[in-house]
Protein backbone atom coordinates (compact mmCIF):
# COMPACT_ATOMS: atom_id res chain seq x y z
CA UNK A 1 0.00 0.00 0.00
CA UNK A 2 1.36 3.65 -0.83
CA UNK A 3 0.57 6.99 0.11
CA UNK A 4 0.56 8.81 -3.26
CA UNK A 5 -1.46 12.09 -3.00
CA UNK A 6 -1.67 14.75 -5.60
CA UNK A 7 -1.26 18.57 -5.01
CA UNK A 8 -4.58 20.39 -6.21
CA UNK A 9 -2.32 23.32 -8.18
CA UNK A 10 0.33 22.92 -11.08
CA UNK A 11 2.71 22.01 -10.66
CA UNK A 12 2.28 18.96 -9.01
CA UNK A 13 4.12 17.26 -6.53
CA UNK A 14 3.26 13.85 -5.39
CA UNK A 15 4.89 13.00 -2.61
CA UNK A 16 5.14 8.62 -1.36
CA UNK A 17 6.05 7.89 2.46
CA UNK A 18 8.03 4.95 3.35
CA UNK A 19 5.06 3.94 6.13
CA UNK A 20 1.73 3.81 4.15
CA UNK A 21 -0.19 5.27 7.08
CA UNK A 22 2.03 8.08 7.18
CA UNK A 23 2.84 7.25 10.65
CA UNK A 24 6.26 7.07 12.09
CA UNK A 25 8.06 6.76 15.92
CA UNK A 26 10.43 8.79 17.46
CA UNK A 27 13.69 8.48 16.11
CA UNK A 28 12.55 6.17 13.28
CA UNK A 29 14.47 6.76 10.08
CA UNK A 30 11.90 8.20 7.38
CA UNK A 31 12.23 7.89 3.76
CA UNK A 32 10.03 9.66 0.92
CA UNK A 33 10.08 9.52 -2.55
CA UNK A 34 9.01 12.49 -4.54
CA UNK A 35 7.46 13.29 -8.23
CA UNK A 36 7.26 16.21 -9.86
CA UNK A 37 5.06 17.33 -12.99
CA UNK A 38 6.09 20.51 -14.21
CA UNK A 39 3.85 22.72 -16.27
CA UNK A 40 4.91 23.29 -19.68
CA UNK A 41 7.69 25.80 -20.13
CA UNK A 42 8.71 26.36 -16.57
CA UNK A 43 11.75 26.25 -15.66
CA UNK A 44 13.38 25.34 -12.23
CA UNK A 45 16.19 27.48 -11.04
CA UNK A 46 16.38 25.29 -7.71
CA UNK A 47 14.49 22.70 -5.59
CA UNK A 48 14.50 22.97 -1.77
CA UNK A 49 13.45 19.71 0.02
CA UNK A 50 12.93 19.61 3.93
CA UNK A 51 11.24 17.52 6.66
CA UNK A 52 9.90 20.15 9.76
CA UNK A 53 7.87 20.75 12.09
CA UNK A 54 4.64 24.03 12.41
CA UNK A 55 2.49 25.06 15.13
CA UNK A 56 -1.15 25.34 13.85
CA UNK A 57 -3.22 27.90 15.78
CA UNK A 58 -5.16 30.72 16.51
CA UNK A 59 -2.42 32.43 18.23
CA UNK A 60 1.58 33.08 17.17
CA UNK A 61 3.10 30.37 15.39
CA UNK A 62 6.28 28.03 15.92
CA UNK A 63 8.38 26.23 13.33
CA UNK A 64 11.57 24.18 13.33
CA UNK A 65 13.31 22.69 10.33
CA UNK A 66 14.46 19.00 11.20
CA UNK A 67 16.08 18.63 7.70
CA UNK A 68 16.83 20.45 4.68
CA UNK A 69 18.81 20.80 1.57
CA UNK A 70 18.75 22.98 -1.29
CA UNK A 71 19.60 21.63 -4.33
CA UNK A 72 20.67 24.73 -6.76
CA UNK A 73 22.93 22.80 -9.41
CA UNK A 74 21.86 22.54 -12.60
CA UNK A 75 22.75 18.93 -13.29
CA UNK A 76 21.08 17.69 -10.18
CA UNK A 77 18.03 19.96 -10.37
CA UNK A 78 17.53 18.62 -14.23
CA UNK A 79 17.66 15.15 -12.15
CA UNK A 80 15.76 16.17 -8.97
CA UNK A 81 13.06 18.41 -10.84
CA UNK A 82 11.18 14.98 -12.34
CA UNK A 83 11.57 12.64 -9.30
CA UNK A 84 13.64 12.09 -6.48
CA UNK A 85 14.20 10.98 -2.84
CA UNK A 86 15.64 11.87 0.60
CA UNK A 87 15.68 10.47 3.65
CA UNK A 88 16.19 11.12 7.20
CA UNK A 89 15.94 9.73 10.87
CA UNK A 90 13.36 12.09 12.80
CA UNK A 91 14.04 13.36 16.18
CA UNK A 92 12.29 12.10 19.86
CA UNK A 93 10.10 15.32 19.91
CA UNK A 94 7.94 17.42 19.72
CA UNK A 95 5.57 14.79 18.84
CA UNK A 96 2.70 15.39 16.47
CA UNK A 97 -0.33 16.69 18.29
CA UNK A 98 -4.09 17.88 17.58
CA UNK A 99 -4.74 20.09 20.07
CA UNK A 100 -7.47 22.88 20.27
CA UNK A 101 -5.85 25.72 20.65
CA UNK A 102 -2.68 24.72 19.18
CA UNK A 103 -1.63 21.68 16.62
CA UNK A 104 1.32 20.69 15.89
CA UNK A 105 2.09 19.05 12.72
CA UNK A 106 5.18 17.19 10.99
CA UNK A 107 5.44 17.84 7.39
CA UNK A 108 7.43 17.23 4.28
CA UNK A 109 8.09 20.15 1.90
CA UNK A 110 9.03 20.49 -1.27
CA UNK A 111 9.79 23.85 -2.52
CA UNK A 112 10.19 24.87 -6.33
CA UNK A 113 11.74 27.85 -7.55
CA UNK A 114 11.19 29.49 -10.88
CA UNK A 115 12.44 31.94 -13.05
CA UNK A 116 10.93 35.52 -12.24
CA UNK A 117 11.68 35.05 -8.89
CA UNK A 118 8.28 32.89 -8.63
CA UNK A 119 7.54 29.76 -5.90
CA UNK A 120 5.73 27.03 -5.43
CA UNK A 121 5.33 24.99 -2.19
CA UNK A 122 4.13 21.68 -1.62
CA UNK A 123 3.77 20.22 2.14
CA UNK A 124 2.74 16.84 2.75
CA UNK A 125 1.92 16.37 6.53
CA UNK A 126 2.69 13.36 8.52
CA UNK A 127 2.77 12.19 12.29
CA UNK A 128 5.14 12.04 14.75
CA UNK A 129 3.99 9.65 17.64
CA UNK A 130 0.78 8.95 18.59
CA UNK A 131 -0.37 11.49 21.01
CA UNK A 132 -4.21 11.58 20.75
CA UNK A 133 -6.05 14.31 19.58
CA UNK A 134 -7.86 16.47 21.90
CA UNK A 135 -11.53 16.54 22.25
CA UNK A 136 -14.77 19.15 22.17
CA UNK A 137 -15.64 19.95 25.61
CA UNK A 138 -18.91 21.47 24.07
CA UNK A 139 -20.69 20.57 20.93
CA UNK A 140 -23.37 24.06 19.97
CA UNK B 1 0.54 26.95 -0.78
CA UNK B 2 -1.15 23.69 -0.20
CA UNK B 3 -1.25 21.09 2.07
CA UNK B 4 -2.10 17.73 2.00
CA UNK B 5 -4.46 16.46 4.62
CA UNK B 6 -5.04 13.13 6.25
CA UNK B 7 -8.11 11.60 8.65
CA UNK B 8 -6.70 13.21 11.51
CA UNK B 9 -5.49 16.15 10.46
CA UNK B 10 -8.42 18.76 9.99
CA UNK B 11 -7.24 22.03 8.92
CA UNK B 12 -8.78 25.11 10.29
CA UNK B 13 -9.26 27.79 7.72
CA UNK B 14 -9.09 30.70 10.36
CA UNK B 15 -5.98 29.04 11.98
CA UNK B 16 -3.36 31.88 11.93
CA UNK B 17 -1.40 30.71 9.00
CA UNK B 18 -4.10 31.22 6.62
CA UNK B 19 -5.11 34.72 8.48
CA UNK B 20 -1.68 36.24 9.33
CA UNK B 21 -0.51 39.71 7.09
CA UNK B 22 0.36 39.22 4.04
CA UNK B 23 -1.36 36.15 3.02
CA UNK B 24 -4.47 37.49 2.09
CA UNK B 25 -4.90 40.38 -0.25
CA UNK B 26 -6.13 43.55 1.60
CA UNK B 27 -9.71 44.12 0.75
CA UNK B 28 -11.89 47.82 1.24
CA UNK B 29 -14.43 48.16 3.80
CA UNK B 30 -16.63 47.68 0.81
CA UNK B 31 -14.97 43.75 -0.04
CA UNK B 32 -13.34 45.24 -3.03
CA UNK B 33 -9.23 44.02 -3.74
CA UNK B 34 -7.63 47.29 -2.81
CA UNK B 35 -5.23 48.55 -5.67
CA UNK B 36 -2.23 48.17 -3.54
CA UNK B 37 0.13 49.96 -7.09
CA UNK B 38 -2.24 52.74 -6.70
CA UNK B 39 -1.65 53.42 -3.19
CA UNK B 40 1.82 53.41 -3.32
CA UNK B 41 1.69 55.76 -6.23
CA UNK B 42 -0.32 57.70 -3.96
CA UNK B 43 1.96 57.70 -1.10
CA UNK B 44 4.92 58.61 -3.42
CA UNK B 45 2.64 61.59 -4.60
CA UNK B 46 2.26 63.28 -0.77
CA UNK B 47 5.75 62.88 -0.38
CA UNK B 48 6.27 59.25 -0.01
CA UNK B 49 4.78 59.21 3.80
CA UNK B 50 1.85 57.99 4.82
CA UNK B 51 -0.42 56.66 8.01
CA UNK B 52 -2.75 53.90 7.73
CA UNK B 53 -4.82 54.62 10.49
CA UNK B 54 -8.21 52.34 11.85
CA UNK B 55 -9.42 50.33 14.83
CA UNK B 56 -8.42 46.97 16.05
CA UNK B 57 -8.92 44.43 13.71
CA UNK B 58 -9.51 46.26 10.13
CA UNK B 59 -6.89 45.41 8.39
CA UNK B 60 -4.39 48.24 8.92
CA UNK B 61 -1.33 45.23 9.46
CA UNK B 62 -2.60 43.25 6.42
CA UNK B 63 -2.40 46.58 4.60
CA UNK B 64 1.40 47.73 5.40
CA UNK B 65 2.45 43.93 4.84
CA UNK B 66 1.27 44.14 1.52
CA UNK B 67 2.42 47.61 0.83
CA UNK B 68 6.03 46.18 1.93
CA UNK B 69 5.87 43.63 -0.23
CA UNK B 70 5.31 45.50 -3.12
CA UNK B 71 7.93 47.95 -2.26
CA UNK B 72 10.04 45.26 -1.78
CA UNK B 73 9.69 43.82 -5.15
CA UNK B 74 10.94 47.04 -6.39
CA UNK B 75 14.15 47.21 -3.84
CA UNK B 76 12.54 50.21 -2.17
CA UNK B 77 11.99 48.39 1.25
CA UNK B 78 14.20 49.12 4.02
CA UNK B 79 12.96 47.48 6.88
CA UNK B 80 9.49 46.28 8.27
CA UNK B 81 9.22 46.54 11.80
CA UNK B 82 6.45 45.84 14.34
CA UNK B 83 6.39 47.66 17.38
CA UNK B 84 4.56 46.01 20.37
CA UNK B 85 6.43 48.26 23.39
CA UNK B 86 8.67 51.02 24.01
CA UNK B 87 11.34 49.19 23.88
CA UNK B 88 10.31 48.23 20.11
CA UNK B 89 11.25 52.40 19.46
CA UNK B 90 14.65 51.43 19.40
CA UNK B 91 14.55 49.25 16.45
CA UNK B 92 12.46 51.52 14.38
CA UNK B 93 15.04 54.07 14.83
CA UNK B 94 17.94 52.06 14.25
CA UNK B 95 15.89 51.02 10.84
CA UNK B 96 15.44 54.87 10.19
CA UNK B 97 19.01 55.05 10.90
CA UNK B 98 20.41 52.45 7.96
CA UNK B 99 17.53 53.12 5.61
CA UNK B 100 19.06 54.35 2.22
CA UNK B 101 17.63 57.69 1.08
CA UNK B 102 14.33 56.92 -1.60
CA UNK B 103 13.68 53.64 0.52
CA UNK B 104 10.80 53.25 3.06
CA UNK B 105 10.53 52.00 6.61
CA UNK B 106 7.07 50.38 7.22
CA UNK B 107 5.84 50.88 11.31
CA UNK B 108 3.62 48.47 12.58
CA UNK B 109 1.94 49.59 16.04
CA UNK B 110 3.21 53.63 15.74
CA UNK B 111 1.32 54.51 18.74
CA UNK B 112 3.66 52.04 20.85
CA UNK B 113 6.41 54.60 20.33
CA UNK B 114 5.35 57.16 22.17
CA UNK B 115 5.33 60.95 21.10
CA UNK B 116 8.93 61.33 21.82
CA UNK B 117 10.28 58.13 19.95
CA UNK B 118 7.75 58.98 16.96
CA UNK B 119 8.96 62.29 16.43
CA UNK B 120 12.70 61.66 16.72
CA UNK B 121 11.94 58.52 14.14
CA UNK B 122 10.06 61.27 11.77
CA UNK B 123 12.85 63.98 12.45
CA UNK B 124 15.35 61.40 11.48
CA UNK B 125 13.79 59.73 8.10
CA UNK B 126 13.31 63.61 7.00
CA UNK B 127 17.19 63.74 7.79
CA UNK B 128 17.61 60.31 6.15
CA UNK B 129 15.85 61.18 3.25
CA UNK B 130 14.07 57.84 3.68
CA UNK B 131 9.60 57.72 3.84
CA UNK B 132 7.76 55.75 6.43
CA UNK B 133 4.62 54.18 6.08
CA UNK B 134 3.02 53.07 9.76
CA UNK B 135 -0.16 51.79 11.20
CA UNK B 136 -1.79 53.56 13.57
CA UNK B 137 -5.14 53.52 15.76
CA UNK B 138 -4.85 57.45 15.90
CA UNK B 139 -4.50 60.44 13.18
CA UNK B 140 -0.07 60.61 13.13
CA UNK B 141 0.02 63.61 11.05
CA UNK B 142 1.32 61.83 8.09
CA UNK B 143 0.86 63.47 4.65
CA UNK B 144 -1.13 60.77 3.30
CA UNK B 145 -3.98 58.75 5.38
CA UNK B 146 -5.56 55.92 4.31
CA UNK B 147 -8.34 54.67 6.35
CA UNK B 148 -9.49 51.62 7.47
CA UNK B 149 -12.95 50.26 8.47
CA UNK B 150 -14.45 46.88 8.86
CA UNK B 151 -17.83 45.53 7.67
CA UNK B 152 -19.85 42.13 7.40
CA UNK B 153 -19.24 42.23 3.88
CA UNK B 154 -15.47 42.25 4.18
CA UNK B 155 -15.46 39.58 6.72
CA UNK B 156 -17.58 37.54 4.51
CA UNK B 157 -15.18 38.17 1.72
CA UNK B 158 -12.08 37.58 3.83
CA UNK B 159 -13.48 33.88 5.03
CA UNK B 160 -14.55 33.56 1.22
CA UNK B 161 -10.93 33.71 0.67
CA UNK B 162 -10.00 31.22 3.10
CA UNK B 163 -9.01 27.45 2.31
CA UNK B 164 -12.79 25.90 2.67
CA UNK B 165 -14.54 25.14 5.77
CA UNK B 166 -16.46 22.00 4.67
CA UNK B 167 -19.69 23.63 5.56
CA UNK B 168 -19.04 23.97 9.52
CA UNK B 169 -19.28 27.40 9.47
CA UNK B 170 -22.76 28.96 8.78
CA UNK B 171 -23.24 32.55 7.50
CA UNK B 172 -24.92 32.87 10.34
CA UNK B 173 -21.93 32.43 12.71
CA UNK B 174 -19.99 35.01 10.52
CA UNK B 175 -22.81 37.87 11.27
CA UNK B 176 -22.59 36.53 15.01
CA UNK B 177 -19.02 36.46 15.42
CA UNK B 178 -18.65 40.22 13.52
CA UNK B 179 -21.15 41.53 16.15
CA UNK B 180 -20.07 39.87 19.10
CA UNK B 181 -16.37 41.20 18.37
CA UNK B 182 -17.69 44.76 17.30
CA UNK B 183 -16.40 44.63 13.84
CA UNK B 184 -12.58 43.17 15.17
CA UNK B 185 -11.71 41.22 12.39
CA UNK B 186 -8.69 39.34 14.09
CA UNK B 187 -11.28 39.11 17.20
CA UNK B 188 -14.06 37.33 14.91
CA UNK B 189 -11.58 35.06 12.92
CA UNK B 190 -10.61 33.69 16.11
CA UNK B 191 -14.15 32.93 17.15
CA UNK B 192 -15.12 30.91 14.12
CA UNK B 193 -11.85 28.94 14.73
CA UNK B 194 -13.06 27.88 17.59
CA UNK B 195 -16.36 27.04 16.24
CA UNK B 196 -14.50 25.34 13.68
CA UNK B 197 -12.59 23.39 16.21
CA UNK B 198 -15.72 22.14 18.31
CA UNK B 199 -17.63 21.28 15.24
CA UNK B 200 -15.02 19.42 13.18
CA UNK B 201 -14.59 17.33 16.37
CA UNK B 202 -17.79 15.74 16.96
CA UNK B 203 -17.61 12.28 17.09
CA UNK B 204 -19.81 11.41 14.13
CA UNK B 205 -16.91 13.30 12.09
CA UNK B 206 -14.01 10.97 12.93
Amino acid sequence: MTAIEPVRHSPHVMVHFCSPDRRYEPLQPIRIQYQIELSAGSTVQAIERSILWYTEGKGEEDLGVHAFERITDGATIAAAAGAGAFESHLPPSPLSYEGLIVKVRWCVRVRLFFEGGRDFVSEHVFDLGTVPAALSRAVP
Amino acid sequence: MSATTGPRHITNPFATRHTRPGVLWPLTSSAERRDVPALIAAVDKAGGSAGIEGPHGTGKSTLLVTIAAELAAVDRLAAIIQVRCRRDGLSAVRAVLRAAAGTTVCIDGWEQLGRVVGSATRFLARLRGCQLVVTSHRSVGLPLTVKTTSSLPLFTAIVAALPHHGGLIHPADLAEAFTRHGGNLRESLCDLYDRFEQRARQPFRF
